[in-house]
């Protein structure tokens, strides 16, 4: 009998070196056949999470059920049912495309003859057969990347986990790998996590989201039940230097549902704003404050992770995701000779 | 487990046979020491005096434990030397693989702990011990070369001495190469393997009697040396290729000395490498 949630996540939480809380007190559940999107900023806690529901990682508490299995009691046949797209690149240069695919299906124990046929069926698929038995290490960013879910693919598993799968690639090569998940999810109905922090990916590919911001988990829903939660549109008023606060102006008008004043500007939540800009200029106007600027925005991820944090999506402390990708080239440029 | 522990051990062997850089390192090591410093430092004490053939006996015997000369003393030594030195890079190549994060994806199959650590274990001392047969052969050919020294065997090995031979240098090796790729596992970064390689490789192959002539030796080192696993495995060796006369023990007690030492240390490295790669953590 098919579990009725491909991955369910109760309470959970990390703490890393007895202070650092990673990950504080997440649940959520995903459906099957479902590509289900993990939204943050970079140090969210996106990573660990994942690592804790593909039994990488032991939870300081609570408890994962992948494909109706608990991790923490059977972390090895959950291995079986899963596959994982790590963030950094994880194929092994040294070897040809076909041979990390075979290497990788005897890790999951399959016979020789059976490997090299996974193989040969897994390159076409992801159209690198041409470059197969060349060196991994000559590949391009995309190359590797599809070679990296051939990878994962290559025990037939029925839930992916990609964690920030797209990082470091071109759009070109974003649209290819996209065009592969969806492609699978079609074809073979596999449950998707993905963790990124590209808003446009999160919009458009994802069937639900959860946003994480600090280890914690602050809005789920579809991308399009998230973005009406915000009520309608943002319309941005900037006045003039010096002008009267008009947020009770504002907040009196007809169709307004939230004002906030924001470094001398003010966020109006509205529920249609191309109408409401004459009268929010007017308004304003009489009240002695002069319009210098407004912008009418339809609500995106963006808003909404403004709305749900009270930030703006960005990273703080934490290196971006092209500083690590441009260290892990370093590394790699560095030692690669080495290996 | 097998079909897990054979795709890895493929891949160890793959990529070692993508790296003719480093197999030719490998090589030039021991023969750098064969043709250079072995020739460089044979000497024969026996030429620096009117000596009879007993005394003769007695000098070679007291300096170099039976064996003709120096180089021959030495070539037995060297094998024990590469046996321990080509395993240093065992772990190095786990901490690359983390860096790169293969180790990572190795890692998140279901391939058992034990395949993961075998296939390493094998390929690395498959390295040293093809070595050290390398080194033996070598040192065996340059006695035909004009103008060399090589290796003379002054006793007859039968089947039971080369069996010796190949468990010493097997015990050895799986001994040193369980050891490094324990710290390879259990270490984050090569600068801090490194460190820690040589502060354990020095003090060992110094310590050993594989390099010096043993009637050279003071005596707190050839006491300290007698305890040592390298001199241990090339006791077992001398004994073997010039007669056991002036050792104490017979080569099966210096295996069984070996054989000790290769339990304690691989299962100390064991516990802890369980625990290092234990699912879910």
């Amino acid at each position: 009998m098919q579990p009725t949630q491909a991955i369910h996540a109760e309470n959970l939480v990390k703490v890393f070196n007895g202070k650092i809380r990673a990950v504080d007190d997440v649940s959520f559940d995903v459906r099957p056949g479902e590509i289900f999107g993990f939204l943050g900023p970079n140090g969210a806690g996106k990573t660990t999470t994942v690592s804790m529901l593909s039994a990488g990682l032991r939870p300081t508490q609570g408890r994962a059920v992948v494909d109706g299995l608990e991790v923490g009691k059977e972390p090895e046949a959950v291995k079986r049912r899963i596959g994982v797209i790590f963030q950094e690149s994880t194929a092994d240069g040294d070897l040809t495309g076909r041979e990390n695919i075979q290497v990788a299906a005897g890790c999951y124990g399959m016979p020789r003859a059976e490997g090299r046929k996974r193989a040969d069926e897994l390159v076409e698929r992801m159209q690198i057969a041409d470059a197969a038995d060349r060196l991994a290490k000559t590949y391009s960013g995309g190359m590797r990347r599809r070679l990296e879910l051939a990878v994962g693919l290559v025990h037939d598993p029925k839930i992916l986990f990609l964690d920030e799968p797209t990082l470091g690639l071109d759009p070109q090569g974003r649209n290819g790998f996209w065009g592969f998940i969806q492609q699978l999810r079609k074809e073979e109905g596999l449950t998707v996590f993905v963790t990124t922090h590209y808003l446009d990916e999160a919009d458009t590919m994802c069937d639900r989201l959860a946003i994480i911001d600090h280890g914690k988990i602050v809005a789920t829903g579809s991308p399009n039940e998230l973005k009406d939660r915000l009520g309608g549109d943002i319309v941005t008023i900037k006045t003039t230097a010096g002008a009267p606060d008009v947020t009770n102006v504002l907040s009196t008008l007809i169709g307004v549902h939230t004002v906030q004043k924001q470094d001398g500007s003010y966020r109006v939540k509205c529920a249609n704003g191309e109408p409401f800009v004459p009268l929010a200029v007017e308004a304003c106007d009489k009240a002695g404050a002069g319009v210098t600027g407004v912008t009418v925005k339809r609500p995106s991820l963006d808003e909404v992770f403004l709305e749900f944090t009270g930030r703006e999506f960005r990273d703080e402390d934490a290196p971006t995701a092209t500083d690590r990708a441009v260290m892990v080239q370093r590394v790699q440029n560095r030692f690669g000779g080495r290996r | 487990m097998l079909r897990e522990l054979a795709s890895l051990t493929r891949r160890e062997f793959l990529k070692l046979g993508r790296n003719p850089q480093a197999i030719f390192t490998a090589l030039l090591l021991p023969l750098l020491y064969l043709l250079l410093f072995g020739q460089g430092f044979n000497i024969n004490p026996t030429e620096f005096g009117d000596f009879t053939a007993a005394q003769k006996v007695a000098i070679l015997a007291a300096y170099f434990r039976g064996a003709p000369n120096y180089y021959s003393y030495f070539a037995a030594g060297m094998v024990g030397f590469v046996a321990v030195t080509a395993t240093l890079f065992i772990g190095a190549n786990v901490i690359f693989d983390k860096l790169f994060g293969i180790f990572k994806r190795v890692r998140g199959t279901p391939a058992p702990s034990a395949a993961v650590f075998g296939s390493r274990l094998i390929a690395g001392s498959a390295q040293p011990i093809a070595l050290a047969f390398f080194v033996l052969g070598l040192a065996l050919l340059f006695k035909h070369i004009p103008g060399l020294t090589g290796l003379e065997v002054t006793a007859s090995v039968g089947v039971l001495g080369a069996l010796e031979i190949l468990a010493a240098i097997l015990l050895l090796s799986v001994m040193f190469a369980t050891l490094f790729l324990t710290f390879g596992i259990l270490i984050e970064n090569p600068q801090m393997y490194f460190a820690a390689v040589n502060l354990l490789n020095l003090p060992v192959l110094l310590t050993s009697d594989a390099l010096y002539p043993w009637g050279a030796m003071p005596h707190w080192l050839q006491n300290v040396s007698q305890y040592n696993p390298v001199s241990l495995a090339v006791n077992v060796l001398r004994e073997t290729l010039f007669g056991s006369s002036v050792y104490p023990y017979g080569p099966g007690i210096y295996l069984l000395g070996l054989f000790a030492w290769a339990a304690v240390l691989i299962g100390i490295a064991l516990v802890l490498v369980r625990r290092a790669l234990r699912p879910l953590d």
